[in-house]
């Protein structure tokens, strides 16, 4: 029996696998076809980017009609350049931000939502912690790249000197009161032009919330709706940090407004200690000129500490986010995350390869460290910094902190602006 | 036929062509000066003008540059009107001025009259004092953070060699605010030489040989001849140093990015700090807006006082 097909049945089939085509088409064109440009904005030192061409070298290896440009911006500048790009339309089509950062474009829809273009169990395979940080009214809206964490640099020749041995384990950190005694001592015996710095950074004051966490006390209540208000962990955790600068334990040109790079100090010797993350390591192991090691974060009546690192995102802007979400994927699937947190001393994020013994070309034992003291980031810190409305916060509670540190503003002075402050913010929002 | 409407389309054209070199001629000298000021007027409403009158639009919105402006009315001009860091910062504005316009101006006059003389390495030390104007501003502020540096700066090294302790210049508010305005005169000063230099050179010397005759001193030459010939120069360079004072932002970003607490916070590091740190590009416009109208207002201010002195003289 020979089928015949009339008009209308070759019209409907040709309609059926049109609409098929542009379907499918809509996830391999890119892939398969016709070039693809896509541009990936990144701020970093030189072994990152060496890391971050590394991966796009592979993938245009496995995927020919796509070119990859990495836009490499000034760190400090990087979110007003990309805030301006989208404004103008014209962002590229992947961008870094922190984790703090993901919440104000996710809110804004400036990021894509990724839910599209990933399966429901993708985030299982993250840590919860970063998870939830590029999460948004449950939709993913940027991909976990790794994390970063502090710990206490030290100047193993100064310390010795000063016959002052480092904790060796987590549990043995120093509490407030020895690191100050330390930091004491180095004073008395002139180790070093000032004991130690801590490293803020422009964007940074979040890190002062370790120190407000290790004393109890946080900005918002349980629910993260509320000021918490009222705590006297919040005085006196201002008037703690206040006192590094009034007994002039740290140097003043520390502070937060006048950041002045603190590895710097440490490997010229200015500063015996420093309060800094891991991405330092490969700056002060080429820079210093002494022995030197890390130690754990001092702690108060808990350990707490910051849940550094960065995440991708897929700008609205692009014109294949698709492709840009399968670099993505690409990006942070487990081979690549592992080559990137080792190349470029990072901590990764995927749970397989938390625990799994990760081997840094550059001090694996000062790296152990740092690996540690990320089981010590409280949960509640995380979501303070990662709400949509944190970049508010931050401006006001680095007014507020700079005034304490560098012009005598009382500690109960300061709280209580920053109550005020806090309590506006979440009013406005 | 055809002949016929062929020679009525070209008396058509021939007359319109008459009528269009008629107006031109007649018109020419009028429109001219517009011709040539049409790609200057071209560049200032694209760069100036129609973002002036958008800043203006966006100063009775919120919006934060990534999503969609709401309008809120007058909302962000009254808030100013209640924001202690915004006349904080406007007060820091105005003893910036108050100390870097006449001191620039006093510095730059004096260098002028000393290398307008003959002298050995005139032109050496022209150049030396002209090259912070010609460097970019960022590389100027850098090394000027460099040298008032509180851990390894020259100016501390220095201080120490003659028994002197170290200084925090640019962490102190007391030391801060005087780096940044040390740092402005060694800019500016050179600039206002280089005006006043050339506006020295273009006064004839036989008002001088006119006033040697009469009998006049050297400060009587200054004061009849010298001070009210440069007075449409310490005009402009007055306009020019007040707009460059209120307008500050790279020099204090680099050295003290505002701080020690705002203690170096001038208005447009505050507009700006609004604008990309806090993302209210709304607030920051209507700051900008307001900045705009006290620069206007001082420019048009000084423009008639010296039309009236001019008046006067």
């Amino acid at each position: 029996m020979t089928r015949t097909f009339d008009r209308r049945t070759i019209l409907k089939t040709g309609l059926g696998v049109s609409a098929g085509l542009a379907v499918s088409g809509r996830v391999s064109r890119g892939l398969a076809q016709s070039p693809v440009k896509l541009t990936m904005a990144v701020w970093g030192g030189k072994a990152e980017l060496d890391a971050y061409n590394q991966v796009i070298t592979k993938y245009q290896a496995v995927h020919p009609n796509v070119s990859i440009r990495l836009d490499v911006l000034p760190s400090g500048q990087f979110y007003q350049q990309i805030d301006t790009k989208l404004a103008g339309r014209q962002a590229p089509d992947l961008f870094r931000a922190t984790y703090q950062q993901v919440g104000r474009y996710a809110m804004s829809k400036a990021a894509v939502d990724l839910s599209q273009y990933i399966d429901p169990n993708y985030g299982a395979a993250f840590t919860p912690a970063v998870w939830s940080a590029v999460t948004y009214q449950g939709k993913p809206y940027a991909l976990p790249h790794h994390t970063d964490t502090f710990a206490l640099f030290y100047n193993a020749d100064l310390l010795d000197k000063a016959g002052v041995a480092v904790p060796t384990s987590l549990d043995q950190a120093w509490t407030w009161d020895q690191f100050t005694k330390v930091a004491r001592l180095l004073k008395e015996k002139s180790i070093g032009s000032y004991p130690f710095a801590m490293g803020w950074s422009a964007n940074a004051v979040h890190r002062w919330m370790i120190f407000l966490y290790q004393h109890g006390g946080r900005l918002l209540s349980e629910d993260l709706k509320s000021p918490q208000g009222g705590s006297p962990a919040l005085v006196e955790t201002i008037a703690w940090t206040q006192s590094w600068f009034k007994d002039g334990l740290v140097p003043p040109s520390t502070s937060l407004k006048t950041a002045e790079p603190t590895q710097n100090l440490f490997a010229n010797g200015t500063i015996p200690m420093m309060l800094n993350g891991n991405w330092q390591i490969p700056f002060v192991d080429q820079q210093a000129k002494f022995k030197w090691g890390v130690t754990y974060l001092p702690r108060d009546v808990a350990m707490a500490d910051d849940m550094g690192g960065t995440c991708m995102a897929v700008s609205r802007d692009s014109k294949n986010p698709d492709i840009a979400a399968d670099f993505l994927k690409f990006l942070v699937n487990e081979e690549n995350m592992r080559e990137y947190v080792s190349s470029a001393q990072f901590l990764p994020v995927r749970t397989s390869l938390v625990g799994s013994g990760l081997r840094f070309p550059l001090r694996s034992d000062e790296m152990k460290v740092f690996i540690e003291q990320t089981k010590t980031i409280p949960e509640h810190l995380v979501g303070t910094v990662i709400m949509p409305t944190w970049g508010k916060f931050a401006s006001k509670l680095t007014d507020e902190l700079d005034l304490a540190f560098t012009s005598g503003q009382s500690p109960e002075q300061t709280a209580k602006n920053i109550e005020a402050h806090v309590k506006g913010i979440l009013l406005s929002a | 036929m055809a002949d016929l409407s062929m020679i009525s389309l070209r008396e058509r054209d021939e007359t319109i062509t008459s009528r269009i070199s008629g107006w031109w001629r007649s018109s020419r000298s009028r429109l001219t000066p517009y011709i040539f000021i049409a790609p200057n007027l071209l560049l200032f409403s694209v760069f100036v003008f129609f973002p002036l009158l958008y800043a203006a639009y966006i100063s009775v919105h919120q919006w934060s540059l990534i999503d969609t402006p709401e309008f809120v009315g007058a909302q962000n001009y009254t808030r100013l009107l209640t924001d202690g860091q915004f006349w904080q910062s406007l007060k820091n504005t105005v003893v910036f001025s108050a100390a870097t316009v006449p001191t620039s101006l006093i510095l730059g006059l004096m260098l002028a009259i000393g290398l307008n003389r003959h002298m050995a390495a005139r032109t050496l030390l022209r150049s030396i004092y002209f090259l912070p104007v010609v460097v970019s501003s960022v590389a100027t502020a850098i090394i000027a953070a460099w040298l008032f540096n509180d851990n390894y700066g020259v100016i501390n090294a220095v201080l120490k060699q003659v028994g002197v302790g170290r200084v925090a210049w640019l962490s102190t508010p007391q030391w801060a605010l005087p780096s940044i305005i040390l740092t402005t005169l060694w800019v500016r000063s050179g600039f206002c030489m280089v005006v006043y230099l050339a506006a020295l050179q273009s006064i004839s010397p036989s008002y001088y040989e006119a006033a040697v005759i009469d009998g006049a001193s050297r400060p009587q030459q200054f004061r009849y001849v010298t001070w009210p010939l440069l007075r449409p120069t310490t005009f402009l360079l007055l306009i020019l140093n007040v707009i460059y004072s209120f307008q500050v932002f790279d020099l204090i970003y680099v050295m003290t990015g505002g701080g020690p607490g705002f203690s170096t916070t001038m208005i447009v590091q505050y507009i700006y700090r609004a604008a990309f740190a806090n993302s209210e590009m709304g607030y920051a416009s209507a700051m900008g807006m307001v900045l705009f109208v006290l620069v206007l207002l001082f420019t048009v201010i000084q423009w008639r006082i010296n039309r009236r002195t001019e008046q006067f003289v």
